[in-house]
């Protein structure tokens, strides 16, 4: 147990001297605030770059906040994983690589201490981003358009962060089965993209998946009620995140070290 | 007292075997040197041992009970030791201390007396990434001794260093030999000369030679006849081969060594011969095989 914290606490201090821990959480920032901003001055903008011509008549109904924050969390969707796994793909492969995964396991450390405080660390930086990322857009999105009841809010995110949890686990363990950062990264984004779009062109069937987060957390944004199926696509998820945590550790148990 | 005894260990990867049964054990307090060409399995052994590989098949015990995981009470320092480059070499080792069940104060005061003892008290602040070749294996030593371990297992610690680097690192383990049990592995095998008090020489796999150094020097041990030439004199050295009493020439350049079964008669005769033929000669010596010399042997067998 104190080794794991001693594991996590070398995590964070990581993330802090390389300025993970800023620019992440910059990125979020960015993208969720420049959506309502966006929504905001389409008219504006459309009309000085757009090259109408004169006498077009522009009339763009200005959407609801809820509406911009689903924008926001599809952005996330797309570029916030991309920079999750591309941040969080060496998390594992890099030390190995290196050497230095190594020269952690000769001490007596379990290997569930390893896998668990990488988990934690990603964990950390993942949800840190997401709620300062949200919020600042909830912010500007009330500011600028009209203010969404915080609730509906705080259901959303928390909803949408088990979608992000399940992505960093899936980059963890195949930084864990794999070597090459890139790799890794490519094999991860793929696998996501994947479960999304079988789990939109086959949505009947697929209520269980880890993917419904996404359509899940717009429902609670817009209606501010839960879809029914909603407990068990977040069983499943869950249960996914367990199975692949357990394997992450087995694998790396197998792993040869220090080559 | 028997600190760790190896059994029938057996590492394969894929089909080929890496280490094919061997047996051996290391005597509490002795300094052991594992010899070997590159490739005869001695860093997998040494892995084994260390628990960051699991073998195939056999057993390792440790003080006579059936070992679990016995990375509490080892002290490892692989070949190419990596660290975080972005601490600082006290930040590393209070971590190292940390992660083999020290609490942060014995892994603060620990840290510090091993740099004081390695000679990088003046480096600790520095980031590791700026440290050159020479202080990373010193940092390396020093982490593996943080939680005063029972068995000391360097895997080529001196290889990659310049003779200042190697000089440094060979007085060290001198010094730490006397406060717990040294596994080394190497090639350099003057170094091996130097320090160890047992030997195990391992070649494809399999151990060729174990004892102790003074045992199996003695055992060993041949007499032989180094003549060096001022020109080379390849024509005489073949015909010498003749002679029942010569049993190995080896050739280097000018300098020759040569086994000999019968050193009082054959040391006359080739004397003789080589006033006779007016050889140019710079040297005329009578010594001992050395462990080189029985390295080579058993690699060559």
């Amino acid at each position: 147990m104190i080794q794991w914290i001693v594991l996590y606490r070398k995590e964070m201090t990581e993330m802090a001297r390389n300025y993970k821990i800023l620019w992440i959480p910059i990125v979020f920032i960015l993208l969720g605030v420049m959506q309502p901003v966006s929504s905001y001055y389409m008219p504006e903008i459309l009309d000085n770059f757009g090259g109408l011509p004169e006498g077009t008549i522009l009339d763009m109904p200005t959407p609801t906040g809820e509406e911009v924050l689903m924008q926001v969390i599809s952005n996330y969707g797309m570029l916030g994983v991309l920079i999750l796994v591309l941040s969080a793909m060496g998390v594992v492969s890099a030390e190995r690589q290196s050497g230095v995964a190594g020269m952690v396991m000769i001490k007596p450390v379990p290997y569930s201490s390893y896998i668990l405080s990488k988990w934690a660390g990603l964990l950390t930086i993942t949800l840190i981003s997401l709620f300062i990322g949200y919020v600042a857009s909830w912010y500007y999105t009330s500011l600028l358009i009209e203010t969404v009841a915080f609730e509906r809010i705080f259901q959303s995110v928390v909803i949408y962060s088990i979608w992000l949890v399940f992505v960093v686990t899936l980059t963890l363990f195949f930084s864990t089965i794999m070597k090459g950062n890139g790799s890794v990264a490519f094999v991860t984004i793929f696998v996501v993209f994947a479960i999304s779009t079988v789990t939109s062109i086959l949505g009947k069937y697929m209520t269980w998946s880890p993917a419904k987060m996404t359509e899940h957390t717009g429902q609670v944004l817009l209606s501010g009620e839960l879809d029914s199926s909603f407990l068990l696509a977040f069983i499943t998820t869950i249960a996914i995140i367990i199975v692949v945590l357990i394997s992450s550790i087995q694998i790396f148990k197998q792993k040869e070290l220090l080559e | 007292m028997e600190l760790l005894k190896a059994s029938d260990l057996v590492k394969r990867f894929g089909n080929t075997n890496a280490v094919k049964g061997i047996n051996f054990h290391i005597e509490e307090g002795r300094c052991v040197s594992l010899l070997g060409p590159n490739g005869a399995g001695k860093t997998t052994t040494l892995k084994m041992l260390s628990g960051l590989l699991e073998p195939t098949s056999g057993s390792i015990d440790f003080k006579g009970e059936k070992a679990k995981d016995l990375r509490q009470f080892i002290g490892y320092l692989p070949q190419y030791p990596a660290f975080y480059n972005w601490m600082s070499g006290k930040e590393f080792l209070v971590f190292a201390g940390q992660l083999a069940k020290l609490n942060r104060k014995e892994a603060e005061k620990r840290s510090e007396e091993l740099l004081e003892r390695v000679g990088l008290t003046n480096a600790q602040k520095r980031k590791i990434g700026g440290y050159s070749g020479g202080m990373k294996q010193r940092l390396g030593l020093a982490q593996a001794l943080i939680h005063r371990p029972k068995l000391l297992i360097l895997d080529e610690p001196v290889s990659a260093l310049d003779p200042l680097g190697r000089r440094e690192v060979l007085d060290m383990m001198r010094e730490i030999k006397e406060e717990t049990t040294i596994l080394f592995s190497t090639h350099v095998l003057h170094d091996a000369e130097e320090i160890s008090d047992d030997i195990l020489i391992m070649h494809a796999g399999e151990i060729a030679i174990s004892g102790s150094l003074g045992s199996v020097m003695e055992e060993y041990r041949q007499p032989i006849l180094q003549i060096e030439f001022e020109s080379q004199a390849a024509d005489w050295l073949k015909s010498i081969a003749s002679y029942s009493f010569v049993s190995e020439v080896n050739i280097q350049g000018n300098k020759t060594s040569i086994v000999l079964k019968d050193m009082v008669n054959g040391k006359q005769i080739l004397l003789k011969d080589i006033v006779d033929r007016n050889l140019p000669i710079r040297k005329f010596e009578i010594s001992q095989t050395t462990l080189e010399d029985l390295f080579m042997k058993v690699v060559k067998a």
